[in-house]
This record gives structure tokens, sequence and C-alpha cells, in this order.
């Protein structure tokens, strides 16, 4: 029976493990129990190098990077863009998907939930 | 006063239970019986909702931004027909404070014709109104029915009823609690003479949109029971009360089959009416346990001294757009559906504000909850069989414009244009693109008025409408785009404009696996431009929004923010630019097929320097297909580049955690970062 869930679009999730992996290049990305983003590496663009202005002035089709800026998440085996988030500098990271392992495993053991070939999750009918 | 709390409406948001007449009359229907009887009520539905768009004036109203329900005899909304998703939970509040309050004085009657516009009772700002109706059957209440749509004018301090100015809900205009307006199905005189003082701006719309919604649960009311007649009570009951049940039963099947786990999503905005600052307009934490889910909303930003607020119901309605549309979309729209679903909300925030905060612009209030609940849900769904669901969040702009004055038919009027909020793009898909111009996120049904009939019904020219190149988020899968509108005044001396929306310094939506979000939408007239020169263009076909940025037509761009207070435009002048935001995107922008970022650009969806700076596609100078080889290798560097220049956790936040936003655009964030209540606020 599988045991890695393909949990967002880069990333799976080895339940037996508790590992967050590429799901790309299946480079370790760090504890399922941390942050995921803790495994990645972290790159901050001015907005404007992605939303160009188009005019001149100070409202221009580009968000201010003053404001706000945009945080890229790689994945350090394979360069693979896992995430980004636009936030104020300084803000902290969002710490955006916390999976409860242990509610999942016993849901999985008790048949609850099973993982099929795919790598997703279905109730068990 | 005796509006209700937070605690109560949330209370009324829950299924009442059963009484034992209901649970007996659950026997009655049989399978077959009852799928017939679910057929039925969308048929009834069907036709209300048709009869609300062929009734109604304002723009909005002939969109289809409207809704139409039924609700059992205590106020649990069983089904509705939409238009917009928008108002699909929250009526049940208004009903059951009617239940609650006036069953004595004055007494709900056969005949009775009740109405509310005030978001402190359950409503989303006062420019929604719902018409609500009774249904007696032999003498007994079994039921309710109900029609809500925007309307376009409140009698606020600025016209079309969501005043950018307004301080308090006292600059906001009409406000109705809940009140009997007709008696003996029949709409009192006075009452509308009421409406219409409060709609002089536009008086025709806000009469005939009265008289629509009035008409419409009156339709629902009589083919409702025609069906009692036709079925019985027992088994009209036993329908009402075993929908609930099975929707009930559907949304936990649902949730139950996501891990259960917390997903989390900040986004920002920029503006509170007219004061500019950063503000984080939305901090959603969403608990998923078993078949249930809690949403918290602590460490939101505090309420402000704007309209930009929305009390909490108007909040659980923004939601109810996103759910509807992508989880529950094969579920009746009722209240069960949001049984499995509970709520927090931090008191003095912008999603909670004191009673007497001005909330006319809930709608952009409420854009940050929209976006965050398509992110959280994504996350949370992505890793299940219902993967195919999963998107990035819709533009959620509402970039709306409002004009009034005089039209070329000597006819006061006020109204929202409604193109530009009709044609966001669509956020993209787990396996798709989003859909460009598909519609508007509070209102998934309503339609994009033709220009025409715009032209015909209000004094301005159209010279060009199209697709607005790179606003889709860029990604594995782009983000549908928007569009350029160009509105000129025309046939009159002069029009009043306004605009309503932030999103011209910063974008709300995050984007979902690694793609952009949309770029930020300026608010842009136009100064001594060549008219006659640009309408020739845009017969020609050769009018377009590059050639109008370049200045090809003279002038000059005045370049503002998106919301602008009421202003006057002289006859025969641009009135503005109207440009509605694109979807987020999706996925590594480098994962995007290369055959398709060619497409985007042969068919103006994306730019020629998006393909290269933004996707890594490489062309052949001669033919200026794609060069497979060489897009391979660019993407590769890219890759490459990538590694090379990512820092680590620990580096990234030996910088980063350091910094911060300049202090002077912090006034309306709250605590920094947290987002808590740091002041006060004190309004007149």
């Amino acid at each position: 029976m599988p045991s890695t869930i393909h949990v967002a679009e880069y990333l799976d999730l080895d339940v037996d493990a508790e590992r967050w992996r590429c799901h790309s290049c299946g480079h370790d990305v760090g504890d399922a129990r941390e942050n995921y983003k803790r495994g990645l590496l972290i790159h901050e663009r001015d907005p404007g190098e992605v939303h160009p202005p188009l005019i001149d002035g100070e409202f221009t089709f580009a968000p201010n990077p003053e404001w706000i800026r945009i945080l890229e998440f790689y994945c350090p085996g394979c360069g693979r863009q896992v995430e980004t988030e636009y936030l104020p500098p300084g803000h902290p990271i969002t710490h955006d998907t916390e999976i409860d392992l242990d509610s999942l495993k016993r849901k999985l053991a008790s048949g609850e939930l099973h993982i099929d070939e795919h790598g997703k999750l279905e109730v068990t009918a | 006063m005796s509006y209700p709390s937070l605690a109560e409406k949330l209370a009324a948001l829950k299924v009442s239970e059963p009484t034992e007449y209901e649970r007996s009359c659950l026997e009655s229907v049989n399978a077959g019986d009852y799928e017939i009887g679910v057929q039925r009520t969308a048929d009834i539905l069907d036709e209300g909702y048709e009869v609300f768009m062929r009734s109604s004036r304002s723009q909005m109203g002939v969109a289809g931004d409207s809704i139409v329900a039924i609700f059992n005899a205590q106020g649990d909304l069983v089904n509705a027909s939409a238009g917009t998703y928008l108002h699909a939970v929250i009526p049940p509040i208004v009903i059951k404070y009617i239940l609650k309050n006036f069953r004595e004085n004055p007494g709900i009657a056969d005949g009775d014709i009740w109405y509310t516009n005030d978001a402190l009772y359950g409503g989303i700002h006062n420019p929604d109104q719902v018409a609500i109706m009774p249904v007696f059957f032999e003498g007994e209440l079994v039921a309710w029915t109900a029609a809500l749509s925007h309307t376009t004018e409140t009698g606020a301090c600025e016209p079309g009823g969501m005043p950018v100015s307004a301080k308090s809900r006292f600059d906001e205009g009409m406000n109705l609690p809940p009140m009997k307006i007709g008696h003996d199905h029949v709409l009192r005189h006075d009452v509308i003479e009421m409406f219409a003082a409060f709609g002089l701006r536009s008086e025709v719309s806000v009469t005939v949109d009265l008289r629509a919604r009035c008409t419409t649960a009156d339709r629902v009311r009589v083919r409702l029971l025609e069906m009692f007649a036709r079925e019985g009570k027992d088994f009209v009951t036993g329908l009402f009360r075993r929908m609930l049940i099975e929707a009930e039963q559907g949304a936990r099947k649902r949730l139950a089959s996501w891990p259960d786990g917390v997903y989390r999503c900040a986004t920002f905005s920029d503006s509170a009416g007219t004061e500019h600052g950063l503000m984080r307009n939305c901090f959603m934490t969403m608990t998923k346990r078993d078949d249930t889910l809690h949403l918290d909303f602590t460490g939101t930003s505090p309420e402000n001294g704007s309209s930009y607020n929305a009390h909490p119901q108007a909040v659980i309605g923004h939601l109810a757009n996103y759910i509807y549309e992508y989880v529950f979309h094969d579920l009746p729209i009722s209240s069960a559906t949001f049984q499995p679903i509970d709520f927090e909300f931090p008191p003095n925030s912008m999603l909670s504000p004191a009673p007497n905060a001005a909330t006319s612009c809930a709608v952009m209030a409420a854009t940050g909850a929209m976006s965050s609940i398509a992110n959280c849900v994504g996350r949370a769904r992505f890793g299940t069989t219902e993967w195919r669901q999963v998107t990035a969040s819709l533009g959620n702009g509402g970039n709306a414009s409002v004009l009034a004055g005089v039209s070329q038919w000597g006819m006061p009027f006020a109204d929202m244009l409604a193109y530009t909020i009709n044609t966001e793009g669509q956020g993209a898909r787990s396996h798709s693109d989003g859909i460009n111009a598909y519609g508007f996120p509070w209102c998934a049904f309503g339609r994009a008025p033709d220009v025409e009939n715009m032209e015909n019904e209000l004094p301005m020219l159209v010279p060009f409408s199209q697709h607005w190149p790179d606003s889709g988020g860029a990604g594995k899968h782009r983000g549908g785009v928007g569009t350029a509108q160009l509105w000129v005044a025309h046939h009159a001396p002069y029009v009043i404009f306004m605009s309503i929306a932030d999103n011209s310094i910063v974008q709300t939506p995050q984007p979902l696996f690694g793609g952009y979000t949309m770029p930020t939408c300026p608010g842009l007239s136009m100064e001594g431009v060549d008219i006659p020169e640009l309408l020739r263009a845009g017969e020609e076909g050769t009018l377009d929004l590059a050639s109008l940025l370049a200045g090809k037509y003279g002038g000059q761009i005045v370049s503002e923010t998106y919301a602008r207070t009421a202003r006057p435009v002289m006859g025969d002048q641009v009135i503005t630019l109207g440009i509605s935001t694109g979807g987020a995107g999706y996925g590594d922008p480098l994962d995007r097929d290369p055959q398709a970022v060619e497409k985007d650009v042969t068919d103006g969806l994306i730019s020629d320097w998006s393909a290269t700076d933004v996707y890594a596609v490489r062309f052949n100078e001669r033919t200026g297909r794609v060069d497979p080889q060489a897009t391979a290798a660019a993407r590769r560097d890219v890759l490459a580049e990538r590694k090379a220049r990512g820092k680590t956790w620990d580096e990234f936040h030996e910088g980063w955690s350091r910094r911060k936003p300049p202090e002077e655009v912090l006034g309306l964030y709250g605590s920094w970062p947290d987002g808590a209540v740091v002041n006060p606020l004190m309004r007149m």
C-alpha cells in the first residue's frame, strides 16, 4: 500500500518516514512536522521584476517594492519553484500547511482513509 | 435597539432542530419522489431568477447579480438559484430575527412583504437589499421566500451606494432594519416614495428594482403554494427537512477526505477608502478536523475609519462565493452545507467592526477572505482525489466604477458599470489555465453587459473592450486574463464618476504552488486626448491598450489609485480606463508548455517580455516559433541560477527579520506584524 501522498504540486508527504520530499526530483525537503519552507531555498525579488511598470508615475501596474516583496522558494535539488509568497518586507513567512500526522496515520491504519495509486487520499467506501 | 450580536448571528446560521412533525414527515419522502421534489424546488427558483433579471432595471440587476431562495418555516435556507452565492448563507439571520422579534408586533401574516438592507442585522452592505415573504398554506406558516440583489443608489454621501469617502454608517444613506413594507400582497406606496427619496439620484432603477425583488419573492411563493397543494404539506415539509439533512451529510463527507491539519494564508491590501496604507486584510487560520472546518480570522488588521470594513456575516457570505463554486458545487445552496463550519472573528478588526462602522464597501474589505479561502482549501484538498477542483485565487479585484448624472434620455441615473467587474480572470486551475474574462468573483453567473446596451442606457461611448495582456498571474497554468475597456462621456454636458477598489499598490490574492499573482491596477484618466482620432481608431479596430498607454492619441495619462471619490467629467472627455484583474497563477512558470506560451503571445494574452523573461521561452528569430532546444537550455540555466542565488532559511532570516515597511504606511495595519488593535477607533 502506498505511503506517499502527492500533497502539493511540487511536494510529496512520505507518511511513514514523516518527511517532505520534492515531487519533481525526490529531494528530502525535511521533517514533515516542520514548515516545509525551512527545507527550501529562498530568494527575495522586487515585484517589478515580474510585473514591470507600464507607465510613469506613482501607480504603474507594478506593486510598490517598499510595501511588498516576492519571496520565491526553490527546491535545493532541482531548482523547481515550489512556492511563492507576496509579503511586506520583514513579515513572517507563512506556515501554510501543517498536516496532523498523528491523525493521518491513525485514519490510514484504521482504513478510514486510503492512498490511491496516484498518491491521493480518499475516504474508504 | 436589538440588532443581533455576533453570537446570535452565528447561531442563526446553524440549522434549526427538526420538530416532531418534521421528523414524522420525513417518512413520506421516498427515494425517487425526493429527487423529483429537489428538482422541483430548483425549477421554481430558476423561474424566479429569470423573472428577477427581466424585472430589474439597474445594470447589476440585469446582469443577474442576485439570488432567489426558499427557506423552511424556521428560516433555514433550503435551496437557492444564483446569481451570486454572496447571499447564499446569511438570509436566515434576518428571517430568524423577524421570527424572534416581530411575531407579535407587527405580526407575521400571509401577504407580508419584509425588507432589509442593513448589514448590522445580517446583510452584506446596504446596497444589497432583500425582499422576504412568508408562505402561508391553509393558514399556517410553512416556508419563506427571498429575492436579493444589489441596488445602485442608497442616498449616501456619494452616488452609487458604495461611497469610498464614508467615515461611519451615518454617511451611507438608507439603512433599513428588517421591516414590513407591504401587507395583503401589496407594496405600500408611502414606502415606495421613501425609496424614491433616498434614491433621488436614480429613482427609476431604485424603485423598479425594489418592485423586482418583491415580484420575484412573490412568484416563488405562489409556485411553492402550488407545490404544497399538489404534493401535500407533509411531503413538502419532509422534503425540505430531508434536503437539509442530505446537504449536511454531503458537506461532511466531502470535508472528511481532506487531511486533518492547520492551513494558513496572509493577504494584504493598500487602502481604506481614500486613505492609503498597508493592511493585512485577512489572516486566515483554517483548522480541518474530521468532517469540520474552523475558520479563525485573528491577525486581521483593525477596523478603520472608512467604509472598507465588513461585518462578520458579510465575510461568511464572501466565503460562500468560493465554497459554492468550487467545494460544494454539487450540493444544494443550503444552510446545512455550512453546518460543519465554525468561525472566529477578532473584535474591532476590519472583519468584525463596531456597530457604527461604515461598511458599504464591505466587498472590498472581504477580498482577502475570498482569496485566502481559495488558498487554504487548495492546500487542504490537493492531496485528495478532489485535486482537480483546486485553483489559485480568482482576481477578486472588484474594480467597480459608478456613473451618475442625467442620461441622454433626460433621466437622473446612478449606476455601476458592470462590464469591468463581470470580466475578471479566473484563477489558474490545477490542470489548466484560468478562463479569460471569466466573470465576477462575487457572482459567477453574472453577465458582462453588451456595449450597445451600455451606450444606450448611459451617456457614454465605449471605443474598445479587449483582453488585458499579462493581467493573468504567470505559472505552469496561467491565471485567466482580465479586460480593459475605455469610457468616453457623450450625449451629456457632464457625468459624475467615482470608482471603488484598492489593489493599486499591492495585490491581495496570493498565488498557488509557485505561480505569480496578477499586476496591480492603477486608476487611469486621460487629459487632452484626441477623442475624434481615438474614436476613428476604435471603429477601425486599431485602438488597443498598448497604443493608448504609449500616448498614441496624445494628451496626458493621469495615474491615481483605482478608488477615486466622486468628480465631474465633461462631455466628450475620457472618463477612465476600466480594467479588471486577472486571476492568480499556479505552478512554476518554467513548467508551462512552451507551445502554450507561444499561443498566448499570438493571442495577445501575454507580452513578448513575459514569454522570454518570466517563462524563459526562446523563439526562432526567422520563423517566430518556439525554439525547443534553446528554450530547454534557457530553462536549465534559470534552474541553476535559482539554486545558486537561493538562501537557506537561516541565511535568509538574518536580513529579512530585521526589516519592516516604512512607518508611514503602517497607520492602518495595527501592531506589526500581528495586526492587533493598537489604538481604539473613534467615530463621530
